[in-house]
Formats: structure tokens, sequence, C-alpha cells
């Protein structure tokens, strides 16, 4: 009698089991991997010195193996995104946290967001100006409010009822960004007051937004992303890096990161529509990533890059600027710096 | 068909306890927005020009939660958010934290027409609105009795107050003009007794606004942190252009599935690129109208 009964139970297991398989791979095959970016605005490669190519190497190998190491001691996508991010803040060659762009008073107002593709929650701050990780407030804010999205002040007296520790304006400054500024704000002159600014003053300086996505061990996905702006903005302007959906988004099965001219990010929702794509739409990874660059954004204008990563750990990094300063690493052994068009 | 809808927040008092003449007043101020804004479409306006009118006469008005009789922050104080979308070419602005711009929402066109951002906050946002010439008004324009009592009763920890309008209320357009052109509109004073600094979904392009022509233009008002998990209005229009659904399909799942899910609640006004106007929500009530030039006009709060 048992026959007939655990036969047809046993062909719907292994029929689900290879439903399962289609849409997940399974925990054994599923690689850890963290994708980062250092900005989509690199200096044109004639200008370009070994000594400072040598540098940004540097910086982004220590933002990707600092992610990295957390994943592979068994923590969560989450905390690598930060951990990526907050290296990158820290260091001043990035436009974010220390060494972020100036806006046109010449001050820093900084922009992070992060997202938990698992929960769906998120946090994000703008228009900071002495908060030393934007990253770690991101953070506070989707832990410890019941708000997503804190700007300026009111941002800061959280940070402060949160026990954070704010510093004064001059931490960020460098004299390069000053520097940039004075030749923005020449470049500018005579310029309509609507025309896009440039996501990099010029060919010789390099800059850009900082990100991240990882995939942990169960197969959660997170992104982050951390920001000065664009150099010689208005005063209290905000781009897409803290607009969930813009600059930074993560769900279940897609996380992304975005650098560029962060008003047509806003504009086209560049983040969730990679995932809605991806959704909706059944489009692989790169495919999704692939229109969005260079079809979508090319229609309207916007200069930039993305970093993508899916829940089967594709990954797709793409830019229609001159390049973009990234890095992958997984746990197939892949460990990849590059900043042009081609891989390195 | 051209076609017009506002909201003028979710969330709506209780059916027994709104006072007939409460209502009366709810309904005065729909109507005046609904057909301001018709007015702009019937003599040849463009959907810009509409929800930008509607949003303005909503914001004026001091019984909706936005501009004058916005909700107050824990320190009494107003802060405005607004966003506007063009769907013709995915142009918008926004403002967010603003305190003395008397309409917010005509700050954020300034934004999207005569600068290069899409979003300012705060000071920012205010020296800009200098620069463009526009008054600046003291923030007590912006705060009315009722507005003060219901930060009072929530801050005691009692039960908002059942004579004051929705705290989750928000307002806003979308409409569809003669030539097919979609635009959305939404300006907020937010949650009562929310954090200084506090930026809901209003004036997050894609959140709580987002327009795209032949698609369709949506404005969202409700528990906004949610609807900025969600990416709620882009996640409509994403729903009706890669999944072929129809509009009312596309809101019905958000607020009754993908938000329920979350925990949140609210409601949509949306239009689609045949001017067809659907209204959703999932709270008691939503503060809405609609008219479109086949005839159809309503106002409802429940």
């Amino acid at each position: 009698m048992s026959r007939p009964q655990t036969r047809p139970l046993r062909c719907l297991l292994l029929a689900a089991a290879a439903l399962l398989g289609c849409s997940t791979l399974a925990a054994a095959d599923r690689p850890l991997v963290i994708v980062i970016h250092g900005g989509a605005g690199v200096i044109e490669r004639a200008h370009m010195t070994p000594e400072r190519e040598a540098s940004y190497r540097a910086g982004l190998g220590a933002a990707l193996d600092a992610g990295y190491a957390v994943l592979e001691h068994g923590g969560a996508a989450l905390d690598a995104v930060g951990a990526a991010v907050r290296t990158m803040e820290d260091d001043p060659q990035f436009n974010a946290g220390r060494g972020a762009v100036l806006n046109h008073d010449g001050l820093c107002e900084l922009d992070a967001a992060i997202m938990d593709g698992a929960a769906g929650r998120a946090g994000a701050v703008a228009g900071v100006h002495h908060v030393k990780n934007p990253i770690d407030l991101a953070r506070l804010v989707m832990e410890k409010s019941p708000h997503v999205l804190l700007a300026g002040q009111g941002a800061e007296e959280f940070a402060l009822s949160q026990g954070v520790v704010l510093v004064p304006e001059s931490y960020f400054i460098t004299p390069e960004r000053v520097r940039e500024l004075e030749e923005a704000k020449r470049a500018a002159a005579g310029r309509e007051p609507t025309a896009p600014l440039p996501i990099r003053p010029s060919a010789t300086k390099g800059m850009g937004t900082v990100g991240a996505v990882a995939l942990d061990a169960q197969g959660h996905l997170a992104a982050a992303t951390s920001t000065g702006g664009i150099t010689n903005k208005l005063y209290g302007r905000v781009g897409d890096t803290p607009i969930i959906g813009a600059g930074t988004y993560a769900d279940e099965s897609c996380a992304v990161s975005g650098t560029g001219q962060g008003e047509y990010y806003i504009r086209q929702v560049v983040a969730y529509d990679i995932c809605a794509m991806l959704e909706y739409q059944h489009r692989p990874l790169a495919k999704a990533v692939d229109i969005m660059m260079h079809e979508k954004l090319r229609r309207t204008g916007g200069e930039g890059g993305v970093i993508a990563l899916d829940k089967d750990g594709n990954v797709a990094m793409d830019f229609n600027s001159a390049g973009m300063h990234r890095g992958v690493r997984d746990s197939h052994g892949r460990r990849e710096i590059a900043m042009y068009r081609d891989s390195n | 068909m051209y076609a017009i809808a506002i909201h003028g927040g979710a969330g709506a008092v209780p059916r027994a306890t709104l006072l007939p003449a409460r209502e009366q007043r709810y309904r005065a101020g729909l109507e005046a927005a609904l057909d301001g804004g018709y007015a702009v479409l019937e003599r040849g306006g463009s959907s810009l020009d509409a929800v930008t009118e509607a949003v303005r006469i909503l914001e004026d008005d001091p019984v909706f939660n936005a501009g004058r009789g916005a909700a107050l922050t824990r320190e009494g104080a107003a802060e405005l958010d607004a966003a506007i979308m063009d769907g013709r070419n995915l142009r918008a602005g926004a403002v967010a934290s603003v305190r003395h711009v008397r309409n917010p929402v005509e700050l954020a066109r300034r934004v999207m027409e005569k600068s290069r951002h899409v979003l300012l906050v705060g000071p920012g946002a205010e020296e800009f609105a200098l620069e463009e010439g526009m008054a600046l008004v003291a923030n007590h324009y912006f705060r009315t009795p009722e507005r003060q009592a219901q930060l009072e009763h929530e801050q005691r920890g009692e039960r908002v107050s059942d004579l004051v309008p929705p705290t989750k209320g928000t307002v806003g357009a979308v409409a569809c003009d003669r030539d097919g052109n979609l635009a959305a509109a939404t300006s907020t004073g937010g949650m009562t007794n929310k954090r200084p600094g506090r930026v809901g979904d209003s004036p997050i392009i894609g959140a709580g606004t987002y327009a795209k022509n032949g698609v369709c233009a949506v404005s969202a008002t409700g528990h906004g942190e949610y609807f900025i998990r969600a990416v709620a209005a882009h996640h409509v229009c994403a729903a009706v252009e890669y999944r072929g659904l129809k509009l009312e399909v596309a809101m019905r799942e958000l607020l009754h599935d993908i938000l329920k899910g979350l925990g949140g609640d609210g409601g949509l006004i949306g239009v689609d690129g045949g001017g067809h106007i659907v209204m959703d929500f999932s709270t008691e009530g939503m503060y809405r109208g609609a008219r479109d030039s086949s005839g159809r006009r309503e106002l409802a709060i429940y």
C-alpha cells in the first residue's frame, strides 16, 4: 500500500527540487561575492600617471578586501558593503567622506544610503556636513529610527542622539578638491544654469561616488553608496546616491549601486529599474544593465556607471563614461580591479 | 481624452466621527483643486500646469497636510516636501525640508526648469528660491491651531484627534492633457511629530511621484517610509510597462500585496496613457477627486 503513495510524493519532491534548482543555486554552489566601485569619473588615460593609478588600485583593493573579509568570516552582506564603503570614505582620493568634492560654497555635503535586500529595509542621509562616515549613519537611520531618509541638520541631530561623534568640516576638505572647485567654477562661467554638471571637473581630475554590493553565505544581498555629490553643486542639492531606487537598491534577487550624473539616475530610477527588468522581463542581469547604461540613459543623457549583482552571484559592472573605478572578488578565486574599458 | 485626479491624503477619519460641516469643508477644498486643475486642461493647457495648479490650491487650503496647515515636526515647525514630474521627457524637480516656501510645488517646478538639479533640500533649497525671486514667508504662516493641537495630542501619546485631517496625509495630482502628455505632482508636510530632517516619499522621484508618457503618472500618499522602500510609484509604472498590467491591477498589487506585506498602508492615484484614472487605497478612506473630458466628475472620501 505504501508504494503508490510514496511515488507521487517523491515525484513531487523531485519536481520541487528541480524548480528550486532553476531559480536559485544550491548554497554550496552559490559564491560569496562583493563588487565595489569608486566612481565613474576616471582620469583620462592620457593624463594618468603610474603613481596615481597604483594609488587608486591600492585604495580599491583595500576596500574590496575589507568587504570580502566580512563575507569570508560568515558575515552578512550588509556588514560587507558597510565595511567596503567605509574604507573608501576614509580614503581621500575617493569622492565620499574625507576628500569629498565641494559644493558651490566650498563645503562638503555628504549623502549615503544602505539597503538590506533580504528584509527590504533601507536607511539614508543627505546633506550632512559633520559625519565622518555617512554610511554608518545611514545604517543607524535604518536600524534605530522609524524613518528611511534624514536630511541636513536633523540628520546630524539624530547622529548625536545615537552617540556618533561629529567632526569639523575641515576634516573632509583636501587642497586638491579646493583647486578642482576653482577650476569647475571657471569652466561653469557663462554656462546655462540648467546645463548638467560634468561627472569630473576636467579630464585630468578623477572623482566619483563610492559603492558596494554583496552576496553572503545566506544568499542575502545588500547595497550601499556614499558620495560628496558633484563639484560646484548648489547648496542643498541631493543626487541619486541617498535615493532608494535611484542610486542604491537591493531586494531578494538583485542589488545595484550607481555612480554618475545623479539627476538622470533619479529621473530614470536606475537601480530599481534594473531590478524590475530582471524580475518582470526575466532579462539576464548583464542585459538589464546594458539596456539601462547604453539605451535608457543615452536617450535622456546621463553619464556614469553601475555595479550590480544578482542572487546567483552574477556580476555586472558597466558604464557609458570613459571608465569606472571598480573591483570584484568572489569565493571562486576571482579578484579583479579595473578602471578603463579593457578590464584593467 | 484629457483627465485629472487629485488626492488630499489617505487614512481618512472614521466615517462615524466626521462631522457634516467638516466633511463639507474637505469636499469644497477638493472641488476647488479639481476644477482649478481641470480648467487648465480644458483651455488646452498642459498636464504639468494642471497638476501644479491643483496642488497649489490644496497647499493654500489649511485643511490639507501641505503648505498652509501642514503637519508639524516634533519641534512644532512645518517642514515641507514636494515634487513634480513631466512624463514627456522624464524631467523632474523636488524640494525637501523647506520651512519658508509658501508653495513648495512651485519651487519644485523651478528646480526642474531653472536649475540643473532634481532635488534640493533645506536652507539650500530656500537660497535657490530667493535667487529665483520667490518671496519667503514666516514658518508660522503654515501653522494652524488644529495642527498644533494634533501635535500636542500625539506628544502626550493620545489618540490623534478625530477632528483634524490624517497625519499621514499628503496632497497630489496626476493629469493627462489633450496631447496625451502625463504629469504628476505631490506635496506634503509629512508626519505629525516627525523628527526634524525626516524626508518621506513625496519628494522622492519613483517613490511618491512618477510620470512617464505612454505608461502612467502616479502620486502617492501614506506611510512614506514603506513607499520609499517599495519604490512605489515607479513600481506601478514598471508593472504596467514591463508586465503589461492594467494600471488598476498594478496599483492594487502594490497597495494590497507588497505594501501590506511590508506593513505599510496608504493610497495612490494614477492616470494611464489613455487618460484612464485609477484611485485606490488600503486605508479606511482617501480624500480624492477625478474629472475627465468624457464627463466623469467625482469627489469621494470613503
